[in-house]
C-alpha cells in the first residue's frame, strides 16, 4: 500500500528542519566548545582551552553554586507540594474545577509578566515584607540582597509551577483505583494513612517524572534571572545559562560559552541518573 | 477583586479556624462530621493556595488603576485606589505601539502553532502507519534530541539563522520552532490509535496517499492535534528569548518584548508598567477563560504520554 518514497515524501521536510535545527546545532555546539569563536575574529581551534578556563573561573563556579542552590530549593517544593494540592482537587467539593484552574492560570503568564509582577511584591515596601512585618520580621530588600535573591527566585518559580505539575498528579490520581481508599477507610485509615500507603506509592512513576522534569528545569533557567534581577547584585543570581547567555551573547565568547554548556548539560545528565538510581529502586513502582 | 481582601479574614476562614482544633467530631467519631471537617479543611487550605496565586494580579491591577494621588507603596499596602483611574492604561496606549505589538504577537502565534502542526503530523504520520528501511533509526534519532537541551545549541542556532539571512524576520523566530521532537512523538502515538481498516477502505476507494492523509489521517487525530495546538500556543505567546535574540526593529516586536522595552521606558512609573502588564495579560486570559477545559486536556495528555 505504501511505498518507501511515501515516506520520504513525508518526512522531508520536517527532517530538513530538525537537520538545521537541532542535528547540525547539536554537533557544531560541541565543536564551538573547542574553538575560540567570537564573531569577530577568526575560528581557531584551542583545545580543551575553554573547559579548562571554565573550571578556573570563579565566576563559573558561583554560578554553578546558584544553580545548584536554585535546584535545591525547586525542585523538593515542586516535586512534594503539588502532590497535596492535586488531593486537595481531586475530591468531590463544590467548586473545586474553578480552583484548578485558578492553580493552573499562573503557568500559562509569560516570564517577562511574571517578572514584573514579582519585583513589585518583593520591593522593600512591598508586599511580602509587610506581611512579614505582621508576624515581626524587619523589611528586607529581597531581590538586592545577594543572600536572599535566590529564594526570592524559587519562590517565584515554584508559584509559577506548581499549577503546572498538579496536573501532571492529578492526571496520575485519577488512574488509582477508588476502592483501595473505601477498603483503606472501612479499615479505619486516617487522611495520612490513607495518602501515604496508597496514594504515594500508586502515583510513584510520577513523582520520578516530575523530579527529572523539574530538575532540568530549574538547571536550565535563566529567562526568569535575565528579566528580573538580571543576574544581579553582584552575579549573585547568575546561574549557569544565564552565564552562557551574557558570554555569547553580550561577550561575544561563543567558543567558551558552548564549552560551558556542555558542562552544564554533562552535570544535568549526571543528576539525572544519580535521581533515577535513588528514586526508582523498585523497578515495579 | 474589591471584596477579596476582607473576605480571606471573614467567612469561611474563621469557621475553620474554630472547627478544626476542636476534637470533639473526631472522637465522637461520626461519619458524617468527620467528613464535613475534612471538608472544611480543603476549604480552608483552597483558599489560602488560592489567595497566594491570585494576590500577584490583584495588586497588579489594583496597581494599574492607580491615581498619582495614591502611592504604589505603602505600608500597610492599599489594595483599594483612593480614586480608581483609567489613565495608566490610556498613557501606555498612546506611548507605545500596544495594537502593534499585539498583532506582531498573533502572526509569530498564529504560524508558530500551524507549522507544528502539519510539520509534526507530516513527520509523525509514516513513523506510525509504514514500514521503511531506516524508520527505527530515524525515529530513535529524533527521540534522542529530546535529550539534548535547548539551551546548548542556542548558539548554533542563532549563528545558523544569521548565515540563513534571517536575522530580523519573523521567519527567523518561527523555524527554529516549528518542528519539536515532542510534538513528533505525541502526534505518532495519535496516528498508531488508528484502525488498519480505515486507510485499507480508503484506498480500495481509490484516494491517493495525499487525499489519504489530509482526508482521512489528519481529522481523525483531531484531539491530539487540539492538544499540540494549545502546547505550542502558550510556547508561541510568551516566547522571549528568541525574539530577544534575533528581532532588532522595534516594529516587530511582540508584546512580550514590547512589554520588556515598556520597563526601560517607565523605569519607575510602576502604575504605567503595572497598566502594560495587564494589557498583555488580558488576550491569555481571555483565551484561557474560552477554552480552558482544552488547556486542561492538553497538560493532561502531555503529561500521561510525554
Amino acid at each position: 500500500m505504501y511505498k518507501a518514497r511515501h515516506a520520504w515524501g513525508f518526512l522531508s521536510l520536517p527532517m530538513l528542519l530538525l537537520l538545521i535545527f537541532t542535528f547540525i546545532p547539536s554537533v557544531m555546539a560541541f565543536g564551538l566548545s573547542f574553538t575560540s569563536y567570537n564573531p569577530f575574529r577568526p575560528l581557531e581551534f584551542v583545545g580543551l582551552t575553554n573547559y579548562v578556563d571554565a573550571f578556573q573561573s570563579s565566576l563559573f563556579y558561583s554560578s554553578m553554586w546558584n544553580t545548584i542552590y536554585y535546584w535545591i530549593l525547586v525542585t523538593p517544593a515542586l516535586v512534594v507540594l503539588p502532590i497535596f494540592v492535586a488531593i486537595l482537587v481531586n475530591q468531590k467539593l463544590k467548586g473545586v474545577k474553578l480552583f484548578r484552574l485558578v492553580f493552573y492560570f499562573p503557568v500559562l503568564v509569560s516570564v517577562v509578566v511574571t517578572a514584573l509582577l514579582w519585583k513589585w511584591m518583593f520591593a522593600r515596601e512591598g508586599i511580602i515584607n509587610y506581611f512579614l512585618s505582621l508576624v515581626g520580621f524587619e523589611q528586607i530588600g529581597w531581590l538586592t540582597g545577594s543572600t536572599t535573591v535566590i529564594p526570592a527566585l524559587a519562590f517565584v518559580t515554584i508559584w509559577q509551577g506548581f499549577g503546572y505539575y498538579m496536573l501532571f498528579y492529578l492526571a496520575s490520581l485519577q488512574g488509582v483505583p477508588k476502592d483501595l481508599y473505601e477498603a483503606a477507610e472501612l479499615d479505619g485509615a486516617g487522611f495520612w494513612q490513607k495518602h501515604f500507603h496508597i496514594t504515594i506509592p500508586m502515583i510513584k512513576p510520577m513523582i520520578f517524572f516530575v523530579t527529572v522534569i523539574s530538575t532540568m528545569g530549574a538547571f536550565k533557567e535563566f529567562t526568569l534571572m535575565l528579566t528580573m534581577t538580571g543576574g544581579g547584585p553582584l552575579n549573585s543570581s547568575t546561574t549557569v545559562v544565564l552565564l552562557v547567555f551574557k558570554e555569547a551573547f553580550e561577550r561575544l565568547n561563543m567558543g567558551y560559552a558552548s564549552a560551558i554548556s556542555f558542562i552544564l548539560f554533562a552535570v544535568i545528565m549526571l543528576v539525572t541518573l544519580v535521581n533515577q538510581r535513588l528514586l526508582d529502586k523498585n523497578p515495579n513502582a | 477583586m474589591a471584596q477579596s481582601a476582607p473576605k480571606e479574614t471573614q467567612t469561611p476562614t474563621g469557621a475553620v479556624v474554630k472547627h478544626f482544633p476542636s476534637p470533639e467530631p473526631k472522637r465522637q467519631g461520626s461519619y458524617r462530621s468527620r467528613k464535613l471537617s475534612q471538608k472544611l479543611i480543603s476549604y480552608f487550605f483552597l483558599l489560602v493556595i488560592a489567595s497566594i496565586t491570585v494576590i500577584p494580579f490583584l495588586w497588579t491591577i489594583s496597581t494599574s488603576l492607580k491615581s498619582q494621588n495614591d502611592a504604589v507603596f505603602s505600608i500597610p499596602p492599599s489594595f483599594i485606589p483612593s480614586q480608581v483611574t483609567f489613565e495608566n492604561y490610556i498613557t501606555v496606549w498612546n506611548t507605545l505601539p500596544i495594537p502593534l505589538y499585539l498583532w506582531n504577537s498573533v502572526i509569530l502565534t498564529f504560524f508558530g502553532v500551524l507549522l507544528p502542526l502539519i510539520l509534526c503530523a507530516f513527520a509523525a504520520f509514516p513513523l506510525a502507519r509504514m514500514q521503511f528501511k531506516g524508520r527505527n533509526l530515524v525515529f530513535l534519532s529524533i527521540v534522542a534530541t529530546m535529550m539534548i537541551p535547548n539551551e546548548v545549541t542556542m548558539i548554533p542556532v542563532y549563528l545558523i539563522i544569521n548565515q540563513l539571512g534571517l536575522m530580523g524576520s519573523f521567519t527567523g523566530v518561527i523555524l527554529p520552532g516549528a518542528v519539536t521532537a515532542l510534538g513528533i512523538f505525541l502526534m505518532r502515538q495519535a496516528f498508531m490509535g488508528i484502525p488498519k481498516e480505515v486507510e485499507e477502505s480508503a484506498v480500495i476507494d481509490g484516494a491517493n496517499i495525499w487525499q489519504l492523509f489530509w482526508k482521512i489521517m489528519f481529522p481523525m487525530v483531531k484531539p491530539m492535534l487540539g492538544t499540540l495546538a494549545i502546547l505550542s500556543f502558550i510556547a508561541s505567546w510568551n516566547n522571549f528569548l528568541w525574539p530577544f535574540l534575533i528581532l532588532n526593529d522595534p516594529t516587530m516586536y511582540p508584546i512580550t518584548l514590547g512589554l520588556y522595552q515598556l520597563e526601560g521606558t517607565f523605569v519607575t512609573n510602576t502604575r504605567l508598567i503595572a497598566a502594560g502588564a495587564m494589557i498583555a495579560l488580558i488576550p491569555i486570559l481571555l483565551v484561557f477563560i474560552a477554552l480552558q477545559r482544552y488547556f486542561i486536556e492538553a497538560a493532561y495528555s502531555s503529561s500521561v504520554k510525554g
